[in-house]
């Protein structure tokens, strides 16, 4: 995977690139910082340029206070939240473009805008109090921090709605799904990407695709019940019946 | 026409694979695109023997052989792809019975026709399951089978028992499965489980004959004749447990009921007038066929539109007529178990149309086409993935139900990725006759067909009697040759065989 976002990131020869080569992951580290993200102080970006140092280390550990990287277990994970920041940085950059298709931008310039006060919209997302708490939030859930705290958020919110709201604690059986496991990975994805690992991807967003078709699918037919209950009248009246010949 | 004997004629025909024949340009006169039919190795010979037959000094009259109908819907106008004859294939008017063939909308002089459809237009089959194994319906099989037959009228001339007035019947043309739905007669899963969602939105009743409507009203409700049938079955062989798994069938002796039935008179009536009009308008476009019973309009003429429209109030009549079984079968269901119909579990798996035809999206030579697919005596099957089909069916493909002859088996299929390239995702729809009607009947006692069912432990409830011969298994090609064939060839993929415990017949 981590290979994947550094070819993304276009670093150079990115495929053959060996990360559980301590030299290549302090180049990588030096790499990102001087092409991408450009966040650590002066003093930080020499200690870190110097790769064969012993305090290296040292450099690096203030390079991730500085870049607000949670505590995390290893240092591939942290290598993987790197990249991951860079990413984010590198599309951010790009922003413009990629939201000219987002579904809100479709909808806001066809409809009304309506400015509506929510006391949220004073918190600052950017501090680095909000984003300590939003990971500590996502690490007692069991939440893979993103480098964007909102995004993280956005995960947390969706833990929470559907598995700890009350009445989900109260009645767990109501909301655990049920049912027979289907083994999807055997099941065809009707095209083929030539890479088992996108395929694989692709079958997971075709999955929450499916998903997100059932409730809409569930909704429509609750919905339907629902006028039922007022138009539903069924008559049957056995004099008029006649069998055939 | 060229008149040509049986050995020059198989120089047209040529053997692809052990599953499927190419029939080449030139068979018939003006052939727009190649013909395909797919047989195994003794349905080929009941086709071959017929083309023989055909070829044979002073043969004429009765319909053309199915090989050489099919070669005349190829030389239709506006036909793309190929004109496809599936493994139960046997000649009708004008199509051949298990013929479907799909015309390109874009193309101006593309053309829709009635023999396409069939006269039972939205012919189909049903299949709902319950949480009964076949223990539990064996003591009451006899009770069951009187249940079914006191709720749902069958035969030639039968009523409905469900009241409805002319303005009902207005709005149920227009409404299809959603009018039955408005009056509480099914569940709202019913119309998730259902092709085109039981509705087909171009549906015009003010272009259905005031005839129509009178013929079809006192009908809703009702089985008719013919081969139409409900069935108790059980589930005799599960093939892919998966897609059973997603259809709600979980092991081998469940009970379900299958009901395949049509559009009744009413289908009859708007058939009849649409090729009352087409005639005229194949005059006046000066449109050429090979055969007078193809008779057709441009889909773009107001012949083509009209035949359109009321073939699509057609369409939701026979959803509506399956729904409405469907309703009288739960409460049979429920009288004699004291349990409600939800209880039992009665959902509906899927209901399939074999004789429609539907405008659809498909890839032609790489290039995605608007198409208007006729489909008589031929069953969609959507691959996985598909979006019409429903959602708790993405992963295993659209289920197909292939209904077999009175006392065989049936079917459940699913659609594959093969079928949708190869077959504009079309499969066969039942066993197929292999005698006339006429023929069945010189040859066959209906005392015998009915001791016959007797012997299998098959429970049976006739209106006609007389008629039974007419439907016996042996008048029928094999289900399982049909169904195999399809499988082998990969067009559709078999999930589970049903056999019957009881039969209600017209």
């Amino acid at each position: 995977m981590s290979k994947r976002l550094l070819s993304a990131l276009e670093y150079p020869n990115a495929d053959n690139v060996n990360l559980s080569e301590e030299k290549t992951i302090r180049s990588i580290v030096v790499w990102l910082e001087l092409n991408k993200i450009n966040g650590a102080k002066t003093s930080t970006l020499n200690g870190l340029k110097d790769v064969g140092s012993k305090d290296w280390v040292v450099h690096f550990d203030a390079y991730k206070d500085q870049l607000g990287c949670p505590p995390l277990e290893s240092q591939q994970e942290e290598i993987h939240w790197l990249l991951g920041k860079a990413i984010h940085l590198e599309t951010s950059k790009n922003k413009n473009i990629y939201l000219q298709h987002a579904v809100e931008n479709i909808r806001v310039s066809s409809a009304p805008k309506v400015i509506a006060e929510n006391p949220l919209d004073k918190l600052d997302f950017r501090s680095k109090e909000f984003q300590d708490r939003i990971n500590q939030l996502a690490k007692t859930l069991k939440i893979v921090p993103y480098p964007d705290p909102l995004v993280t958020l956005q995960a947390v919110r969706k833990i929470v709605c559907t598995r700890l709201a009350p009445d989900c604690v109260e009645h767990p059986d109501k909301y655990i799904a049920k049912g027979t496991p289907f083994p999807f990975q055997d099941a065809d994805l009707g095209f083929d990407l030539n890479d088992p690992v996108l395929n694989k991807a692709a079958k997971i967003l075709r999955m929450l695709y499916i998903q997100d078709l059932r409730n809409l699918q569930t909704k429509a037919n609750e919905l339907i019940v629902g006028v039922q209950s007022v138009t539903a009248n069924p008559k049957t009246d056995t004099k008029l019946g006649q069998v055939g010949r | 026409m060229v008149v040509r004997n049986y050995n020059q004629e198989l120089e047209f025909l040529e053997k692809i694979n052990p599953y499927c024949w190419r029939i080449k340009k030139g068979f018939q006169p003006n052939m727009n695109v190649e013909g395909v039919f797919y047989v195994n190795q003794t349905l080929e010979k009941l086709m071959l023997d017929e083309l023989k037959n055909a070829c044979r000094p002073g043969m004429v009259g009765g319909f053309l052989p199915g090989v050489k109908q099919i070669a005349n819907v190829a030389a239709l106008p506006g036909i793309v792809g190929k004109s496809v004859g599936l493994p139960d294939i046997h000649s009708g008017y004008g199509f051949a019975i298990g013929n479907m063939a799909a015309f390109d909308i874009n193309d101006p002089k593309s053309v829709v026709s009635p023999g396409g459809v069939g006269f039972d237009i939205n012919c189909g089959v049903r299949l709902l399951r319950t949480n009964l194994f076949e223990q539990d319906v064996l003591p009451v099989k006899e009770q069951l089978a009187q249940s079914l037959f006191d709720h749902i009228p069958v035969g030639v001339g039968s009523k409905g028992i469900i009241p409805m007035n002319s303005k009902d019947l207005e709005e149920a043309l227009e409404m299809g499965m959603d009018w039955s739905l408005r009056e509480g007669y099914i569940w709202a899963e019913d119309k998730e489980h259902c092709e085109e969602y039981g509705r087909m939105l171009n549906a015009d009743p003010s272009k259905v004959s005031m005839r129509a409507k009178k013929r079809g009203l006192p009908q809703l409700g009702t089985l008719g004749a013919g081969n139409h049938y409900a069935e108790i079955q059980v589930v005799d062989e599960i093939f892919d447990k998966w897609a059973a798994c997603k259809m709600g069938i979980e092991e081998v002796g469940q009970v379900c009921v299958m009901i395949h039935s049509g559009s009744r008179g009413f289908g009859h009536q708007v058939a009849t007038d649409a090729l009352v009009q087409m005639e005229k308008a194949m005059k006046r476009d000066n449109i050429e066929t090979n055969d007078r019973q193809l008779a057709c309009a441009r889909i773009s003429s107001v012949e083509g539109q009209d035949y359109l429209k009321s073939m699509a109030a057609a369409a939701n009549f026979a959803w509506v007529n399956r729904s409405s079984m469907t309703f009288l079968s739960r409460q049979a269901f429920a009288k004699q178990f004291h349990m409600a119909p939800d209880d039992l579990d009665m959902q509906v798996i899927y209901d399939v149309s074999h004789n429609i035809a539907k405008v659809e999206e498909h890839i032609v030579d790489g290039k995605q086409k608007t198409l208007l697919v006729h489909r008589k005596g031929s069953t969609r099957a959507f691959p996985p993935h598909h979006p019409l089909i429903p959602v708790d069916y993405q992963l295993t493909g659209q289920p197909v139900l292939i209904g077999g002859t009175m006392g065989t088996c049936s079917y459940v299929l699913t659609g594959t990725e093969q079928g949708m390239s190869e077959t504009f995702g079309s499969t066969c729809h039942g066993a197929g006759r292999a005698l006339s009607r006429a023929k069945s009947r010189r040859n066959i006692e209906y005392t015998e067909v009915l001791r016959k069912m007797e012997d299998m432990g098959i429970s049976i409830r006739v209106a006609s009697p007389k008629l039974v011969m007419e439907e016996a298994p042996e008048s029928y090609k094999n289900v399982t040759d049909v169904v195999n064939t399809c499988h082998a060839a990969g067009i559709s993929k078999k999930a589970i065989k049903l056999r019957p415990i009881a039969v209600i017949k017209g």
